[in-house]
């Protein structure tokens, strides 16, 4: 099947699928600046984030996150917003070496204060809106779509309906040739054997058990037993049961294709193929892993429903359910629910996602991007932390 | 005493020397419908990425850390927005809230039709609690000042003494790198004002519902950005007084001005 794709080419040979313009604050004091340059500005996108440049034993993973995060390929051209320190180069220099060209770092005190620095910003954010404008998009391959797998809120249906809905669209894909990462290990904890089992080689199947085995030890260093932390207060109330019922509804994201590799969080895939990216199952801390892993789309399962979306990856939202869909209208892309009211079958609710993730790939605005919602959040271990 | 203040008088919470009115996120996922709420009726809120896939002691300490937000002196009224299925449960932490002052209402994204039907339904609460609790004067016995210190200061003690001669009470944490911690940890302590000394590294910041009046040091960077800066670290014990009273008494700190002030509560656990 030729690709009906087209996207925006990157010097790297990587694709893009928007072509955003992104103020990216390096210092949280310089978060609310950067929203304001967003909303003042004629379409860049803003993160705000709580780094200020602490230098705790996470400091390597948000520099990581960060620099990835900067250079998605999604992304026309990041302006800095920095006050100079050492580790903000740090994150600069790591955006280049994976793949940013177009970027612009805006001191602080080159500049003299934040009004000033919005101000710049604003000058500088139009003038690459412009110029993003008016590259166009070419003919792309399969491989162009790397597609994140994502599920919130789940109930006792997303094990049912919308989770092997998005398997169907997965496995599709994956034979063409494109990518699709499977994120949240907290949500398949319990299941991991049952993807091991799917690896591509014995080694790859083991790296699976230890990712999820090494996340349980990190949760029990703090005295804490997950498997009664999980599932959630709103995951009962959706009637799941146990962590296991939750994961092995949560795995069926991945359909049934072959798992290619593994990937830390945040690690760009470098072959096509289908992965685990060890993330948490914080929705918007997993979303910013994918984007560090230049994830360039995600499909996002939901049993009670979110509006949460992301600055520089288009997120198509699925219900679980018809209640949910009907009555959070504006939250929601497609309904998977018909399933469970045998009104259609998983084959065809899996090729109405398909079909709609091949439609956003080509342009087709997502009601998380209409609506504007860009959280991020930073994932942190904090185990060494010594206060 | 010769800093006499007036103030508003906030029921419960005490007496403030801002009346805000907060639209309180409970968790990440409600920030943007917070924002768009807050933009309309002209509250404050604010960006943070806690509420969800939080364990151990973090669950209680978040908990508090929002209570405590919504219980400052310089809140009139809140209005709590929640998603409906994170770990903090909107519904328990608007109990504990009413419980505590009754100018407080809730909604839930999940239960108000989305995020159009819940900007909707929490401006009409917005504005209903702005009619039903209006903010009264009153005098504030004494100013609580929070000294937020993350350099060497000379006149620290000097400083204290200064201040509390003036009839304040003075609480003082002192930051490691950033001031966001410390900023978090003093609006615990019901500080009604911060004086921030950022490390030389360290740019200018503020908090939202407290002002922060931020001293500058003589490092490179507080002088190349003087302008985000209060006051100077060698006129301060010349010109805090007079500064203080300015601020207290209403007029906006630079960080005030320019709305910055993002929170990070204090956590220990990684998320789940």
């Amino acid at each position: 099947m030729s690709s009906p794709l087209k996207a925006y080419k990157r010097a790297n040979g990587s694709w893009g699928l928007r072509n955003q313009v992104l103020i990216l604050p390096l210092h949280s004091a310089l978060s609310s600046t950067a929203r304001a340059i967003a909303d003042g500005s004629d379409g860049a996108v803003a993160i705000s984030h709580d780094w200020s440049g602490e230098k705790d034993n996470d400091l390597a993973r948000i520099i990581f996150t960060l620099s990835g995060y900067a250079s998605n390929p999604n992304i026309f051209a990041t302006i800095f917003l920095s006050i100079g320190s050492p580790e903000e180069e740090q994150i600069i220099k790591g955006a280049q070496a994976l793949g940013l060209t177009r970027f612009t770092n805006l001191l602080l005190p080159e500049i003299g204060s934040m009004e000033k620095l919005q101000l710049e910003a604003i000058t500088l954010a139009n003038e690459y809106v412009k110029e993003a404008s008016a590259q166009e998009r070419v003919d792309a391959p399969w491989s162009s779509i790397v597609l994140g797998l994502e599920c919130g809120g789940s109930d006792a249906l997303s094990g049912i309906t919308a989770n092997p809905a998005l398997g169907v669209a997965s496995d599709r894909l994956v034979e063409l040739g494109a990518s699709s990462v499977l994120g949240e290990t907290t949500e398949i904890l319990g299941a991991e054997h049952l993807l091991a089992a799917r690896a591509i080689d014995p080694a790859v199947g083991k790296k699976i058990v230890e990712m999820v085995a090494r996340y349980e030890d990190s949760i029990n260093y703090e005295g804490i037993d997950i498997r009664g932390a999980q599932p959630s207060r709103g995951n009962i109330e959706g009637g799941l049961s146990t962590l296991e019922e939750k994961s092995l509804g949560a795995a069926k994201k991945a359909g049934n294709a072959p798992f290619t590799g593994t990937l830390e969080f945040g690690e760009i895939p470098k072959v096509a193929g289908l992965y685990f990216m060890d993330t948490p199952g914080h929705d918007i801390e997993q979303l910013a892993g994918f984007g560090a892993g230049h994830i360039n789309v995600v499909v996002f399962t939901s049993g009670r429903g979110t509006p949460t979306g992301s600055a520089i990856m288009p997120t198509i939202k699925v219900s679980t359910n018809t209640p949910m869909y009907v009555s959070i209208p504006d939250l929601i892309d497609l309904d998977a629910g018909t399933i469970a009211d045998g009104i259609e079958t998983l084959a065809q609710v899996g090729d109405r996602i398909f079909d709609e993730i091949v439609q956003v790939a080509n342009g087709k605005l997502t009601k998380a991007e209409r609506g504007g919602h860009h959280e991020f959040a930073l994932s942190r271990m904090y185990k060494t932390v010594v206060r | 005493m010769t800093i006499s203040i007036k103030g508003f008088n906030h029921g419960n919470r005490g007496v403030g020397i801002r009346s805000h009115q907060l639209i309180l996120p409970t968790v990440i996922c409600s920030t943007h419908v917070s924002r768009r709420i807050a933009a309309e009726v002209g509250a404050v809120t604010f960006a943070h990425q806690h509420g969800c896939a939080i364990i151990g002691d973090d669950v209680e300490g978040i908990n508090n850390f929002f209570v405590s937000l919504a219980d400052h002196p310089n809140v009139a009224s809140v209005l709590a927005v929640g998603l409906g299925c994170e770990t903090i449960q909107s519904q328990e932490l608007a109990a504990k809230l009413l419980s505590r002052n009754k100018s407080m209402q809730y909604r839930i994204i999940q239960e108000s039709g989305g995020v159009e039907g819940t900007i909707a339904a929490g401006v009409k609460a917005a504005y209903e609690l702005s009619e039903a609790f209006p903010s009264a004067h009153a005098t504030v016995a004494k100013l609580r000042v929070g000294l937020d210190l993350g350099r060497e200061v000379s006149d620290a003690a000097a400083l204290q003494q200064l201040l509390t001669d003036e009839g304040c009470e003075v609480v003082v944490a002192h930051s490691e790198t950033s001031s966001a911690e410390t900023f978090s940890k003093l609006s615990q302590e019901n500080v009604h004002v911060i004086i921030s000394f950022p490390s030389d590294s360290q740019p200018a910041s503020g908090f939202p519902l407290i002002p922060v009046i931020n001293v500058a040091g003589s490092g490179v960077l507080h002088m190349a950005i003087r302008g985000d800066f209060d006051i100077d670290e060698n006129t301060l014990l010349s010109g805090i007084v007079e500064l203080l009273t300015a601020v207290a008494a209403g007029t906006e700190t630079v960080a005030e001005k320019s709305k910055s002030g993002e929170i990070r509560a204090p956590r220990v656990v990684r998320s789940a």
